[in-house]
């Protein structure tokens, strides 16, 4: 279990770098085209479709480690004042919807693609993209961020089992305000010590 | 069926489910319950062509141009610059936190951001001039709030997607009322200090010599300012476009205080992609929550009960910002945003208001909403940063700020013009 939950621990992160890199690229890529159409009255075409296959590839690539990071939002006003047990059955609750949720856009999305297969569609567009590259690496994404909630989701159980109260909210708990705060200063001294080392 | 709705969604919120699978089974049980046709199966489809939406690619860019300029090392040179500049008015640095927050905000899309950065900077400058540390925080997390104001915005974005209205537009509407909200602001200081002059703090002393030598440290934010508000007033780019650039323009900015590395973009990637992916889940459910809502009748039936009502726009607008102010204390701004806005803004814009100005008014009621108490965003950002006392200091400290902000909507609803000029101007 620890095994595989280092493993997925780190897919997650690199999945954090591939979006982030794909976003960059989209960013460049889109800023050359307006320098070159403003200042040489030329565009390379087809920047803004692709910055799009960017941004969707990159966000489902990235949904596990929000996941483990727990960055998703969550009402906690009224969460807050309940009591442990009840707490950690919401945290279970709470994971199986979101996971199922997007099992569902997975389902169906895997529907759009085999649809693509199909018709071997292609963008409507001066690159006329076929659509299947961009929606297989879309796909993929989604279905990695399922694994990584199921394995979440195991560690969760399985730290029920053992009644690590603890452990099961530093795992699926929502941030107290408190520990996020902490984070993001963590994160900012981080920044700024990084940012010094040239 | 507007009431099995509500309890479904404030049943989901109250459990603490996340945001995104929240809106998503709200979706589905709407479906299942009032839909004779499956919407269901069209969720594939639909989060595909979200997810590739070009207007949303801004999004990530603005979050990713932020994350590159907290580690550029900007913030602080503009910081002590503006400090050198801005003093002399009762309340010192005070005004200078403002400011920079305004000058910051003008390079960002994210208040937590602004307030985050500018906190950062500002925090260590309470006990060496004997400033009264409330309003001092108040006037970080107020501050800090402008960053969705003054464009960039990434809510500005949201609300143009949710609503279909023009991004630039928005951006253009944003710069005035944004200004006069700072200016606001720094009066708000001002009246204190002059009533009580021992919140103000000692002054500092500069020569004029040392205020012409930080001039240049302003005009990184300058830079990134103009490549992303200035190519959309001369009207050759887009909002994704403009970001584009911002990105490039700050990525320039970290490469000349040699502060751009392999590590520091491995860092900014995380950050941003993490954020995007939270930001993402929650729009995807989103658009399919309002094509269940649309399809099934929902928004009509809003539409008509409103209408039964036989408010006057006046009245309509009040209930509407008392709504807001109530609901923004509880909840976070986007899941806030997203739930509401749909099918708010067509309301409002039926009732004869123009949907750039309600834009406008929205998003400074999402400002109050990070300043209100229990959950406001800022208020926690700036308590984090501070890292002694009691949250209730930043808390008090914000308060006037609050109503700072309720007299700039109530200006904005006596002078629309405040905020709908300067988009009429580029238009011509």
């Amino acid at each position: 279990m620890t095994v595989l939950l280092t493993g997925v621990r780190r897919l997650s992160l690199w999945g954090l770098w591939f979006g982030g890199a794909l976003v960059l690229l989209a960013a460049v890529l889109i800023g050359i085209d307006v320098i070159l159409r403003v200042g040489f009255n030329r565009s390379i075409g087809g920047a803004d479709e692709l910055s799009g296959y960017a941004l969707a590839i990159g966000t489902v690539w990235s949904l596990g480690a929000a996941l483990l990071d727990r960055a998703h939002i969550r009402i906690d006003s009224l969460y807050i004042l309940f009591p442990t047990p009840l707490r950690l059955a919401l945290d279970v609750f709470g994971l199986i919807l979101f996971i199922a949720f997007f099992a569902l856009v997975t389902w169906h999305g895997i529907g759009v693609l085999q649809q693509s297969v199909q018709a071997s569609s292609r963008s409507q567009s001066a690159l006329e993209t076929p659509l299947v590259i961009p929606q297989t690496l879309w796909i993929a994404g989604l279905m990695v961020f399922l694994a990584t909630g199921l394995v979440l989701l195991l560690q969760a159980l399985g730290l029920a089992l053992r009644r690590d109260a603890s452990g099961m909210a530093k795992a699926i708990g929502t941030k107290s305000a408190e520990e996020e705060v902490e984070e993001e200063i963590n994160a900012l001294k981080d920044r700024r010590t990084t940012g010094n080392t040239r | 069926m507007i009431w099995t709705t509500l309890l479904i969604l404030l049943g989901l919120l109250a459990l603490a489910v996340p945001v995104a699978a929240g809106l998503g089974f709200l979706g589905l049980s709407l479906s299942a319950i009032y839909s004779k046709l499956p919407l269901t199966l069209a969720i594939g489809e639909m989060t595909w062509a979200t997810s590739n939406n070009f207007l949303l690619v801004a999004i990530p860019f603005f979050v990713l141009l932020g994350e590159i300029l907290l580690r550029s090392g900007m913030a602080e040179r503009m910081y002590n610059a503006l400090v050198l500049w801005i003093p002399w008015l009762p309340g010192g640095l005070m005004h200078s936190n403002i400011a920079a927050c305004a000058m910051f905000a003008a390079t960002s899309g994210s208040s937590v951001a602004t307030a985050a950065t500018i906190g950062t900077v500002a925090m260590g400058e309470i006990e060496k001039h004997g400033y009264s540390e409330r309003l001092f925080l108040g006037t970080i997390a107020a501050g800090g709030t402008l960053g969705i104001l003054i464009p960039p915005s990434i809510n500005m974005i949201v609300y143009g997607v949710l609503t279909d209205t023009s991004i630039p537009k928005l951006y253009l509407a944003g710069v005035i009322p944004g200004l006069v909200l700072a200016g606001l602001f720094s009066l708000t200081v001002l009246i204190f200090c002059v009533i009580w002059p021992e919140l103000g703090g000692r002054p500092t002393k500069t020569t004029w010599p040392a205020r012409i030598a930080a001039l240049p440290d302003l005009l990184p934010p300058l830079v990134i300012f103009l490549s992303v508000i200035g190519s959309i007033y001369a009207g050759f780019a887009t909002a994704t476009e403009s970001a584009a650039l911002g990105v490039l323009a700050a990525l320039a900015v970290a490469a000349w205080h040699g502060r751009l590395t392999v590590t520091m973009l491995k860092t900014a990637f995380e950050g941003t992609m993490r954020t995007t992916a939270m930001i993402m889940a929650i729009l995807i459910a989103a658009y399919f929550l309002n094509f269940v809502i649309t399809s099934i009748g929902l928004t009509g039936q809003v539409n008509r009960y409103i209408t039964e009502l036989s408010l006057t726009p006046t009245q309509l607008l009040i209930g509407v910002i008392v709504f807001y102010v109530i609901l923004g204390m509880f909840m976070e701004t986007l899941s806030m945003m997203v739930a509401t806005v749909p099918i708010i803004t067509p309301i409002m814009v039926k009732a004869g208001f123009d949907p750039i100005w309600f834009g406008i008014i929205i998003v400074i009621l999402m400002e109050t909403a990070m300043i209100t108490p229990p959950v406001g965003i800022n208020l926690y950002v700036v308590q984090g940063l501070r890292k002694r006392g009691r949250i209730d200091d930043v808390i008090m400290g914000s308060l006037p700020f609050v109503f700072t902000m309720v007299v700039m909507i109530a200006l904005l609803s006596v002078w629309p013009k405040i905020a709908l000029w300067l988009p009429s101007v580029a238009a011509n």
